[in-house]
């Protein structure tokens, strides 16, 4: 019994840190496989997206913040979460429409070291600026304590796993639904079948006349939405601190589309719950070599499965 | 890059009857190893005077602190020695590494580690270089085998598996995160004559640890020279260029790649072993954690990919940067502190942006352009004419 309710929680906790992972993945891979455009600064994204929430969170706030200077402070729930998780996809959604017309557009044609090397500096540049800003110290994660009245910050009792975080539940919940709507966007509408060409021969869609400069657009802010969202989910599980976009971000969403396969959706989705597991599993029995094993486990998959669980081999390469 | 450049840079190498004409002469003698070597001493000799007397001097009269510190100079030598190799594989070869701090860091915690037993600067620089090559021979066998953004994320991953490797089960070794302080090295010539030692009574840069780090410095850029200038050097070029021609060409890429790659981690190695005896500590996060890859990464681009020296003036801007910048009180702005890697991380996009080929490279075109060079098939301008693709 006690095995059992250990295999459930370590399969529940990877499932949250999976969820975090497929969303950066996604965004990550979805650009990489539509514009082949390598973007290491998608965990600046993601660092976006967590201090936006934490901004909004504060300000939105019973207790301080600008409602409460405004004199709103009978809203009957904590609306702090709630408004982040509207206003920080759509901000990291301009944010991502910004980066790609001023930084990826004059660099599509350059050489892929050079991608890597702007969007590296990008990076430093977004942590610097929020470490100067905001500061360099860590602030306590942003979880809310209720909503709509309902208490979600007491551990709930579940069969098998027995308690575990209500919190956490809900975010699995919110985090999966984004996926879920971004799996469909992208598989089942005509913007998914252009950004799907794309992957796979973007010199053809455009030869087709379908006009994909616009769609590189929404597709990057659409990856850098998603980026942000994660940010978000992150930062009300976990502390801030400005150095999470590169060790819990980039550096993860590079992993799980190595994992995944370049350019797909559903590798992205795959790769982050299995790296997700892995981590969770480890993190609970042997910590010390969580992230050797993490990191580990990509290499051999690299070297035996270059094209990840469901990519082609040319992407990226 | 096209043709035109593995043709001049061939033609130097193999030709001798182009000397004839003035400008490639002049392109034969930079090329040259005895003028490499005896141009690098001259600046060497003067390089710690300039940086922390002059500058110093000119700091006294504004105002400002804008000197170095006696250590800077070594300092910027060493991460010097380091990107020179770094370039080889970058710049020449045309890999990203993002995981050479792997390098780096085992043979400063090698040489450390050496010191406690035998503290002889030359020896734990041995040492230090041994274990970053064996390290770097698996490592780099494996990450070769894939290109792009793969081989960059495949390096980084084994770097930052020995990173937290080192932090955690391999505290035993590496005494985790508590790292290694006061590490001693006893001196040159079994003790005799130790580090600090003051070559120049007026001048405190000029220590023996300059000089000993000078040395190392000349012995890289010789080795560096060397190679770019051999045939063999030709083909990591080639390579950087295209691939698939080189393969056509009935050439061993995996090789060559894995030298490339091995022999830019014996200079990461140096400078790993050299940054230990300089600086007496190490610490997973300055030796192995992979900010210090893209530290390395930033260096050489910012002081430039196309040719041997231009990263060691990207070391010099980092680490001056860094070490002085930072500790800058401006009038009006005030303390810049913190916001060094904020102004480093703008001008680095500046410099990728619009001079890909670094501050060296922007100032060699400029001093082409200023001599009326740029006709010529062997001057710096026209190859580089050809490499903005």
């Amino acid at each position: 019994m006690l095995l059992q309710s250990e295999i459930a929680s370590i399969l529940l906790n990877g499932l949250q840190q999976g969820a975090i992972y497929a969303l950066l993945g996604i965004g990550l891979t979805i650009i990489l496989g539509t514009m082949e455009f390598l973007n290491l600064a998608h965990g600046a994204l993601y660092l976006v997206g967590a201090y936006t929430g934490l901004i909004v969170f504060q300000e939105t706030a019973l207790s301080n913040g600008l409602l409460y200077s405004l004199g709103i402070t009978t809203m009957g729930f904590e609306g702090g979460f709630l408004a982040a998780l509207v206003i920080v996809p759509a901000f990291g959604f301009g944010v991502g429409l910004l980066m790609e017309r001023f930084v990826a557009e004059p660099f599509y044609d350059r050489p892929e070291t050079d991608q890597l090397l702007v969007t590296f500096g990008l990076a430093l540049i977004v942590e610097e600026t929020i470490k100067n800003v905001i500061g360099g110290n860590t602030f306590q994660s942003i979880a809310p304590s209720t909503i709509f009245g309902v208490n979600v910050s007491q551990p709930i009792s579940l069969p098998l796993v027995g308690l575990f975080p209500s919190w956490r539940l809900i975010i699995i919940g919110i985090a999966f639904l984004v996926i879920g709507l971004t799996y469909l966007a992208i598989e089942r509408t005509d913007f998914g079948l252009v950004v799907q060409a794309g992957t796979r021969d973007s010199e053809m869609v455009r030869l087709l006349g379908i006009k994909i400069n616009r769609s590189y657009s929404l597709v990057f802010a659409l990856g850098a939405a998603l980026a942000a969202f994660a940010g978000l989910i992150g930062a009300s599980i976990q502390t801030l601190s400005p150095q999470i976009g590169m060790d819990q971000a980039l550096i993860p969403a590079f992993l799980t589309i190595v994992v995944g396969g370049a350019g797909s959706v559903r590798g992205a989705i795959a790769g982050g719950l299995v790296l997700g597991v892995i981590v969770s599993a480890m993190t609970q029995t042997y910590s010390q070599w969580a992230q050797i094993v993490l990191y580990l486990f990509v290499a051999l998959m690299l070297i035996f499965r270059p094209q990840g669980l469901f990519g082609t081999a040319e992407v990226g390469e | 890059m096209n043709d035109e450049e593995i043709a001049t840079d061939g033609g130097a190498v193999a030709d001798t009857e182009e000397a004839a004409s003035g400008g490639s002469g002049i392109a034969r003698l930079r090329e040259r190893d005895d003028f490499v070597v005896i141009a690098s001493a001259a600046a060497l000799v003067v390089f710690p005077f300039l940086l922390v007397d002059v500058l110093g001097a000119v700091g006294d009269v504004i105002g400002i602190s804008i000197g170095g510190y006696a250590g800077l100079p070594s300092l910027v030598l060493i991460y010097g020695i380091i990107v020179i190799g770094f370039n080889l594989l970058l710049g020449y070869t045309g890999l990203l590494s993002f995981g050479h701090a792997a390098f780096f860091g085992s043979a400063a915690y090698s040489a450390a580690l050496f010191s406690q037993v035998v503290p002889s600067p030359i020896l734990m620089v041995i040492v230090g270089t041994i274990v970053a090559t064996l390290l770097a021979w698996p490592i780099g066998f494996v990450s070769i085998r894939r290109s792009g953004v793969y081989f960059a994320v495949l390096t980084l991953t084994f770097g930052q598996a020995l990173y937290f490797w080192a932090l955690g089960p391999g505290s035993w070794l590496t005494n985790g995160d508590n790292g290694f302080s006061g590490i001693e090295a006893h001196g040159l010539f079994v003790g005799a004559v130790p580090l600090d030692t003051q070559l120049v009574p007026v001048f405190d840069s000029y220590t023996v640890m300059y000089a000993f780090a000078g040395v190392m410095m000349l012995i890289a850029v010789w080795v560096g020279n060397r190679i770019i200038n051999s045939p063999y050097g030709l083909i990591f070029e080639a390579l950087g260029e295209n691939e698939e021609r080189v393969e056509f060409v009935g050439l061993n890429v995996f090789r060559y790649k894995l030298m490339a790659f091995v022999i830019s981690a014996v200079f990461a190695g140096v400078g790993g072993a050299m940054f230990v005896i300089h600086e007496q500590y190490i610490h997973p996060t300055t030796g192995l954690y992979w900010i210090q890859s893209g530290d390395f990464v930033i260096m050489t681009v910012l002081g430039g990919t196309g040719s041997l020296v231009g990263p060691v003036f990207g070391a010099l801007v980092f680490e001056y940067v860094a070490n002085v910048v930072s500790g800058v009180s401006l009038p009006m702005i005030g303390s810049i502190g913190s916001l060094w890697r904020f102004v480093l991380g703008a001008v680095f996009v500046f410099i990728v942006w619009v001079f890909p080929r670094g501050i060296y490279g922007a100032f060699s075109d400029l001093g082409a352009r200023i001599t009326g060079g740029g006709g010529d098939g062997n001057q710096p301008a026209a190859t580089d004419g050809g490499e903005s693709e």
